[in-house]
């Protein structure tokens, strides 16, 4: 057979490397005794060559794989087989040979790659046995290929794939096996390559691209109609306020709108108070194809959100606003505030035909820098009391924030998000902001929750924390890169507030790490006393750092006290020297700042 | 071999000098905690009383290197009180005893000084005076 193919293979007028590989092949197969299975593979792979060469474009691809697949294989077969052909004995064609071989002697039995095998191989096994005179790809055995194959699977799995369609067509016209899989690795392997990616077909495609595998679900199809509703909501609240805030944060938004991993882009801090009345009435039309109901709670809060919108930390903290909202709502019950409204609806008219964008990205700002000052000082006074209104307000802030909206697409995720927020929220507080909580709920958008998220769990983290955390921990996270600008609101307002809390945070680390490598279950009053435990110890620890720096005259703490420390627990003793144990544990980071290195123009750092 | 039998021998020696000290500790503690016991009308084991003499030796070779490494990290190559009071301050009624003995100690050092000055300088007037006195008499002799 292999000198039929021969004889074929001598009508060739081209003697590339290609055919004197495939040459090399036939005689080889036929010489090596062991070679049966890989002789009819090399055979009835010469017959699908040789009608498929002239096919395929590109001899040099599978020479160049055959090649690096010859040296991956060149290690474990030590023999070569010459195969007869002593003209055309190369160091390709060594390969060739040791590649054709390679299945038969390899010794290594990956299991993983047996696994896939079966099931393809139980086809083509069939294939075998039906279709030997055809010119279809015959598998040879499992165990041998196996073993080159998996080998050569992973390096080689990106053409694989892109071949396996070929080879599909192939397969489908009953074509031989072309020859770029083929050039992966020799017959057998081949052929028990392409079986594992039978099998695995879906792995790479998954493994290709495990960013978007993982990524949530970003956009969502906008609503095309309710996007250009909340454009003109947002352009009316936003115009005046926006104004001279605009240019600083005009950049933000097109930034964060589309960004999936920065959904709180720009919370949509609220709007002016006078504006919203105006806002109400247009948007009411304009709300109405979207969202009737919500129109009409938002009336009713509208004026009141307004207010609260624009009182809202300069430093954009998502909990400023609402605290700033709070003391709004405040303002707005004693009626001090209508002074602003006059000129708002006119400005609001007005900048209706700017852009949404930069409305809503200025608008929370412009808010806060308004109405900032206002409303932090008073909000500090009554925190405890004002809390749930607080909470409330935040929420129908937020709703308008998100119906005058800025990215329809983020906004329903945003939606969402806050409407489990609100519901949890209202869960607590069932008033009659809940239904501006619904609004909010259907448009809100991730940024405003998270910062509400974060605001109540600063302010009221008794019964925030059961139903917030969860959302909190995966909203709050993002909101803060995109606002970097926004101060902390909690530094101003948690006056009250024992020193133990960012204490305490530090431990719960630790106590995390505990329960960790205790590898039980452990119960909470263990671990709060495994807590205890640790403050005890940090504190006795950085009392005796203090002592000792004060016994040697200083008021600082320097690295000999700490070394003085260790070696009075033990750590540090004549064996064991403070550098030793910085090598073991630091990272190279901390290493270079505390181990004396040379570096380069005779400098010494840390000096000595 | 020489060197390897001093060493031995040296090893010896210390190893001898350093039963002799636990000898000393252990008859120490033993005296101790038969006070104790005729106090509080309890005896004590002999299994106790070794354990509390092995103990305190230990704690006091953990003092010994404590008291020079605080020496060391303070600059000083001369133990001071105010390293022993460092060693001393964890707990708090050890601390304070220490200080008020400190205090004590140093008043009456004070009170010794001045007691020396005085003296010296009765000292001084009387040598100077009969050297005066024998001036005096030689001159007016």
């Amino acid at each position: 057979m292999a000198e039929a193919m021969a004889d074929s293979y001598n009508g060739d007028s081209e003697p590339t490397t290609r055919t004197l590989l495939r040459r090399v092949l036939d005689t080889a197969d036929t010489r090596t005794p062991r070679r049966r299975r890989s002789a009819r593979v090399g055979a009835q792979k010469a017959l699908l060559e040789t009608p498929s060469s002239r096919r395929l474009s590109s001899p040099t691809k599978m020479n160049v794989r055959r090649h690096s697949h010859r040296v991956r294989s060149i290690g474990r077969l030590a023999h070569v087989h010459t195969s007869g052909n002593v003209e055309e004995q190369t160091p390709r064609t060594l390969l060739k040979n040791i590649l054709l071989t390679a299945p038969e002697s390899s010794i290594m039995r990956p299991e993983s790659v047996v696994k896939p095998v079966p099931t393809p191989q139980v086809v083509q096994s069939s294939r075998r046995d039906s279709s030997r005179g055809s010119l279809e790809l015959q598998l040879p055995e499992l165990e041998p290929p196996t073993t080159l194959a998996l080998g050569l699977l992973a390096p080689g799995r990106r053409k694989q794939r892109l071949r396996l369609s070929v080879f599909q067509q192939g397969m489908d016209q009953g074509l031989p096996l072309s020859q770029e899989p083929r050039g992966n690795a020799s017959a057998s392997s081949l052929t028990s390559s392409l079986n594992l990616t039978f099998a695995t077909p879906l792995q790479p495609q998954s493994v290709q691209r495990p960013g978007l595998a993982r990524r949530p679900p970003t956009r969502r199809a906008v609503d095309v109609g309710a996007f250009l509703q909340d454009l003109r909501d947002t352009s009316l609240a936003l115009a005046s306020p926006g104004d001279s805030l605009r240019t600083p944060v005009a950049t933000l938004p097109a930034d964060t709108v589309l960004e999936d991993t920065q959904p709180f882009s720009q919370p949509l801090v609220g709007r002016s108070p006078s504006g919203y009345h105006s806002l109400t009435c247009l948007s009411h039309t304009e709300v109405e194809d979207a969202e009737r109901a919500v129109s009409l709670r938002t009336q009713s809060s509208g004026p009141r959100l307004q207010n609260h919108s624009l009182y809202v930390c300069p430093a954009e903290s998502p909990g400023c606003w609402f605290l700033l909202h709070v003391r709004a709502e405040s303002v707005l019950d004693q009626d001090t505030p209508n002074k602003y409204h006059p000129g708002k609806p006119a400005e609001l008219l007005a900048g209706k035909a700017k852009k949404v964008d930069a409305h809503a990205v200025s608008f929370p700002n412009n808010s806060s820098a308004i109405s900032g000052e206002d409303g932090v000082e008073p909000l500090q006074d009554g925190v405890d009391e004002e809390a749930e209104e607080r909470m409330e307000e935040s929420l129908s802030v937020s709703e308008v924030m998100d119906t005058t909206g800025t990215q329809g697409s983020v906004r329903t995720e945003k939606s969402k998000r806050h409407r489990e927020m609100s519901e949890a929220v209202e869960a607590k507080e069932p008033e009659g902001s809940s239904g501006d909580e619904d609004i909010s709920g259907r448009r809100a958008s991730p940024e405003l929750a998270s910062s509400t998220t974060e605001f109540l769990q600063a302010r009221q983290p008794q019964f925030l924390e059961p139903a917030l955390p969860p959302s909190t921990a995966v909203l709050s996270s993002e909101p803060l890169e995109p606002l970097p600008t926004r101060l902390p609101p909690r530094a101003r307002t948690p006056g009250p507030r024992p020193r133990q809390d960012p204490h305490k945070t530090g431990l719960s680390h630790y106590v995390k790490l505990f329960s960790f490598y205790a590898k039980m279950p452990m119960e909470k009053k263990a671990l709060e006393m495994v807590e205890k435990c640790l403050d005890k110890y940090f504190q006795h620890l950085c009392d005796d750092l203090e002592v000792f720096a004060a016994h040697a005259g200083r008021k600082t703490v320097k690295p000999e006290d700490l070394e003085l420390l260790m070696r009075r627990q033990g750590l540090v003793n004549d064996q064991v020297s403070l550098h030793v144990l910085v090598e073991r544990y630091l990272p190279l980071e901390y290493r270079q700042l505390l181990i004396p290195c040379a570096f380069s123009g005779n400098s010494v750092f840390p000096a000595q | 071999m020489e060197e390897e039998e001093d060493g031995a021998a040296e090893e010896q020696q210390r190893f001898s000098y350093r039963q002799r000290l636990k000898a000393a500790v252990h008859y120490t503690v033993g005296c101790l905690c038969e006070e104790v016991a005729s106090d509080r009308e309890m005896p004590f084991s002999k299994q106790t009383i070794a354990a509390i003499s092995e103990l305190t030796f230990r704690q006091c070779e953990t003092f010994a290197k404590d008291l020079e490494m605080f020496a060391r990290h303070a600059k000083r190559s001369t133990i001071n009180t105010e390293d022993v009071k460092l060693l001393a301050r964890r707990s708090n009624s050890l601390l304070k005893y220490i200080t008020e003995k400190n205090e004590e100690l140093t008043q009456f050092n004070t009170e010794q000084k001045a007691k020396k000055k005085k003296q010296l300088e009765n000292d001084n007037t009387k040598s100077v005076a009969p050297a005066e006195a024998e001036a005096a008499g030689k001159d007016g002799s």
